[in-house]
């Protein structure tokens, strides 16, 4: 089956991990047995770093230590202005770090937001390993199609710290697609990826044929997603409060934790339901009326009224993009949905309308991106499948010049990898260096655009003015990762250049943090006696699984139910412990599993006799 | 796959985009993207992905980014046609035959539609509402295959027929704009491609023709400058200076090129104005203060 590699996908609010397993894309789920990972890191009270499902259920008491959504602030700078309105909705604090870059401060520890993801994508990666029973060490991680060069290096490196090798970085619309088209490559089709997650939106249009898959457009808007929704909520629960009794919950970040997934999980009910009741007791208090309550009642219709502008916004970025790849709604193949919210009922309709179909059936909206990445990676280590991907780089790559403008070097939509040159001629006797400015963007003016770097052509040699001429070369990889080099023309040697400016960490700087990550994971690699528990603890799961389909016959027929609700939360309650790494705590949990399996057996047993 | 780009080296650049792509030059848009995307899964370095490739690996990059760009240009009619016109002498005795036998056909057809058009156009009462929608349903049509110039020409034909429809207006300012964008960029790269070999003369009329099609474009105006420099024609370079200095006030290289145009003109007053504002935004400026200098 050849090197051992996993895809993820890493995203705003969850991260969800796949692996190809003799041919067939598979999710691995986590070792608390769920296949998608909350995208949160906690530091807890006692100092115990925790991740995921664990790490959102104490936001509530803990909301400033806990560090959500930080995908958001990957590869930004803290200066820019973006990055400040970003801060501003973070219920944790982040101050400015070194290099223009930010930093996530929780306790007395500074993280950059690199790091943070981390630390997600190590969770995954033990998962992974636990799964395997081997170690793993490639992987495949997805970014937005937008994310500039930065923020895809901040990615790349937040990789390398979890001491992964990221073999490749491939865009989530993309990913989804490949799982999508994975085993039916022959045809030729159109299709476009609805991706709408916690945080952003995405839309894609691409190209199929034999096996290729080639991106034609795309476009999104990274401040929608499914937290809008919840904002709606929020402000539609806290509204009346703050009339009623003049206390904003809003400005309470406990309250406001408790509303949050108060608002996200009346939303997710109102995908089925037609009508929830919100309960929220004891949200607040004031001085003459003691404790306060919150309780509501609310109804898809209203929720659809109050995100009714969110949704148009969705579909006005699907034909703009549509007009780009100049193609009619109707003529798409398939429409994949992907991402959680797009499980909400009238963003199924508005798809519906708009293409005058049915979204594809078959796509797994919170997997599909995973399992795409995963296929990348047999793709490209096992080479399995005769398949391609054909992305292209979604912003053009310039240099700022003369008078605050913007030169375009490679075009937008430009197919990956490329490279392009640019010869830049000294503009003073004896110039010894120059200064390049590389920049990512669409506008005219140099200061519209992303910054990506400065970069410093050193040790010109001594000439008259426009005697030195240097061709700088730019290369963009297949990861849309920007490299740059220079050549003096008149003599052929290699220039050096310096990076200057630039918002990811240093290498000194990820070694760091890759090297304590590491240290983190050995005291995380138990004693043996650990070992020895979980895999006694993983044998008994097992044993509970096979039995359990003659266990509910057995209910049925005289048992009852109550000896298998009783097994099913000593179950649970030893998974959680598992995965917490409560040695001692899961030895008690172990023996009762035991005996209680002991009197299961005994009562199939007599059953089976008496029968 | 070694010999194939042995073969495609020996070649170099006298490939012409249709035989690196291995389409006759009559294909049509899907013949040319099929092409492609069959050939990037040998060429993509993917394919080769922790493969020895040697020698050859470098060799692969630069042909499957060869064959990205021949695709992009062949997959857009305003730059297909700027390089079919550009690169005409090059094309093989049967390429340039299918290249007439496409434009024959394209004539063709587009008589037809043009006749079919004023057919509509004769259209009286309030027939000539449905007929402008048919009109409008066809430009789209045409516009999403890529044909900008016939989409244009229906929601032409269909704003005549119909002239309160806002959609019909909207798209067609938007192809229009689309159109001289596209324009405007073939015309500027073929300026550029020009200079490089020193035709100075074709480049300026590339450039002349980018700058009509974008009034904005900086890189236009300068091109133009400098070429007519280079032909020794002031009176054009001074003209092409000025706008370029008009569109980018801050820029030193236009500033100085216009001082000295001025200066050669003998115009001594306005090229110490020139050289005056220069140096108020670069102070520093060595050339500039050498030349106020001789003033
Ligand atoms: N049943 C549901 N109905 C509506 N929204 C949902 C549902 N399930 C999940 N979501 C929303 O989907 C979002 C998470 O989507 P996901 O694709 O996992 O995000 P991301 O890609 O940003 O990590 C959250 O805002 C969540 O509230
Ligand atoms: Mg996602």
């Amino acid at each position: 089956m050849g090197e051992l590699v996993i895809g993820i996908d890493l995203g705003t609010t969850n991260s969800v991990c796949a692996t190809v397993q003799n041919g067939t894309p598979t999710v691995i789920s986590n070792r608390t047995g769920y296949r998608i990972t909350p995208s949160v890191v906690a530091m807890a009270r006692n100092g115990k770093r925790l991740v995921g499902a664990l790490a959102r259920r104490q936001a509530v008491t803990n909301p400033e230590r806990t560090v959500v959504a930080v995908k958001r602030l990957m590869g930004r700078r803290w200066s820019a202005k973006t990055t400040q309105e970003a801060i501003q909705r973070m219920p944790y604090s982040v101050v400015a770090g070194p290099h223009d870059d930010v930093r996530i401060s929780l306790g007395e520890q500074q993280y950059s937001p690199p790091e943070i993801s981390a630390m997600v994508l190590t969770e995954l990666r033990l998962d992974a390993e636990a799964f395997f029973g081997a170690p793993v060490t490639k992987a495949v991680i997805t970014c937005p199609a937008y994310f500039n060069d930065s923020q895809r290096n901040a990615t790349k490196d937040a990789g390398r710290i979890a001491g992964l090798e990221v073999i490749r970085i491939i865009n989530e619309p993309t990913s989804a697609a490949l799982a999508y088209g994975f085993g039916k490559a022959q045809g030729e089709r159109q299709v476009a990826v609805f991706d709408l997650g916690g945080g952003t939106f995405d839309f894609t249009v691409l190209h199929m044929f034999k096996g290729v898959f080639e991106v034609e457009a795309t476009g999104g808007d990274s401040l929608l997603g499914g937290e809008d929704f919840d904002n709606r909520i929020i402000d539609f629960l806290s509204e009346p409060f703050r009339q009623k009794h003049g206390t904003d919950l809003r400005k309470d970040k406990m309250a406001l934790q408790r509303l949050r997934d108060a608002a996200e999980k009346a939303k997710c009910e109102l995908s089925s339901l037609k009508q929830v009741e919100i309960n929220l007791p004891f949200i607040s208090a004031s001085q003459q009326a003691g404790p306060l309550h919150l309780q509501a009642t609310l109804s898809r219709d209203q929720l659809e009224q109050m995100t009714a502008d969110l949704v148009k916004r969705c579909m006005q970025v699907c034909e703009r993009v549509l007009g780009e790849a100049k193609v009619h709604a109707a003529q798409l193949g398939d429409v994949l949905l992907v991402g959680g919210q797009t499980r909400m009922p009238k963003i199924q309709e508005e798809v519906r309308r708009l293409f005058g179909k049915e979204p594809a059936k078959n796509v797994n909206p919170d997997e599909a991106v995973a399992l795409g990445a995963s296929i990348q990676g047999a793709m490209l280590l096992h080479d399995e499948q005769e398949m391609l991907l054909l992305d292209v780089t979604p912003h053009s790559l310039g240099i700022a010049i003369a008078g605050g403008f913007f030169q375009k070097i490679i075009a937008k939509n430009t197919t990956v990898p490329t490279s392009a040159h640019h010869v830049f001629t000294t503009v003073k006797d004896d110039q010894t260096s120059a200064k390049i400015t590389v920049l990512q963007g669409e506008s005219e003016t140099s200061a519209d655009n992303e910054l990506l770097g400065e970069f410093m052509l050193t040790g010109l040699r001594a000439a008259p003015r426009g005697a030195v001429d240097i061709d700088v070369i730019f290369d963009i990889s297949a990861d849309g990762i920007v490299s740059v080099s220079a050549i003096d023309m008149q003599t052929g040697t290699r220039q050096s250049i310096t990076v200057t400016a630039s918002s990811g960490l240093t290498e000194d700087e990820i070694k760091k943090a890759a090297r304590s990550n590491e240290d983190w994971m050995l005291g995380q690699k138990e004693d043996p006696e650990f070992q020895d528990r979980k895999n006694r603890a993983e044998e008994l799961f097992r044993e509970f699984e096979t039995l359990w389909p003659r266990l509910t016959r057995a209910a049925h027929n005289g048992l009852g139910q109550e000896p298998l609700q009783r097994a099913q939360a000593a179950l649970s309650v030893a998974r959680l412990q598992l995965a917490q790494r409560e040695s001692d705590a899961l030895a008690g949990s172990l023996e009762r599993l035991e005996r209680m399996l002991q009197a299961l057996r005994g009562a199939l047993e007599r059953s089976q006799g008496g029968a | 796959m070694q010999n194939e780009l042995q073969q495609l080296e020996a070649r170099g650049d006298r490939l012409t985009h249709y035989e690196l792509l291995g389409v006759s030059a009559d294909a049509d848009g899907g013949t040319i993207r099929r092409a492609y995307l069959e050939k990037s899964k040998r060429f993509h370095p993917d394919a080769w992905y922790r493969k020895e490739t040697g020698r050859f690996g470098p060799l692969l990059s630069k042909w499957f980014q060869r064959l990205s760009s021949a695709y992009q240009i062949l997959s857009d009619e305003e730059s297909r046609a700027a390089y079919d016109s550009d690169h005409r002498t090059e094309l093989s005795q049967t390429d340039r035959a299918a290249l007439d036998r496409r434009e024959l056909s394209r004539a063709e057809e587009e008589r037809r539609a043009r006749e079919r058009r004023e057919r509509m156009l004769r259209t009286k009462g309030f027939a000539r509402i449905g007929a402008a929608r048919k009109l409008y349903e066809e430009g789209q049509e045409y516009a999403l295959n890529g044909e900008r110039t016939q989409a244009i020409f229906a929601l032409k034909a269909a704003r005549e027929l119909d002239p309160n429809r806002k959609e019909i207006v909207t798209k067609l300012v938007e192809l229009e704009r689309e159109q001289s964008r596209a324009r405007a960029n073939s015309a500027l790269a073929s300026g550029r491609e020009r200079e490089e070999r020193r035709r100075f003369a074709e480049a300026i009329t590339a450039y002349a023709a980018a700058f009509q099609n974008d009034p904005g474009s900086f890189a236009a105006a300068m091109g133009a400058a400098r070429c007519a420099m280079e032909s020794s024609d002031a009176r054009a370079a001074t003209i092409w200076a000025s706008r370029a200095v008009e569109l980018n006030p801050e820029d030193a290289g236009a500033r100085m090129m216009l001082s000295r145009l001025f200066l050669s003109a003998g115009m001594k007053a306005r090229a110490r104005t020139e050289l005056g504002a220069l140096l108020s935004k670069n102070p520093d400026h060595k050339e500039a203060k050498a030349l106020l200098r001789t003033l």
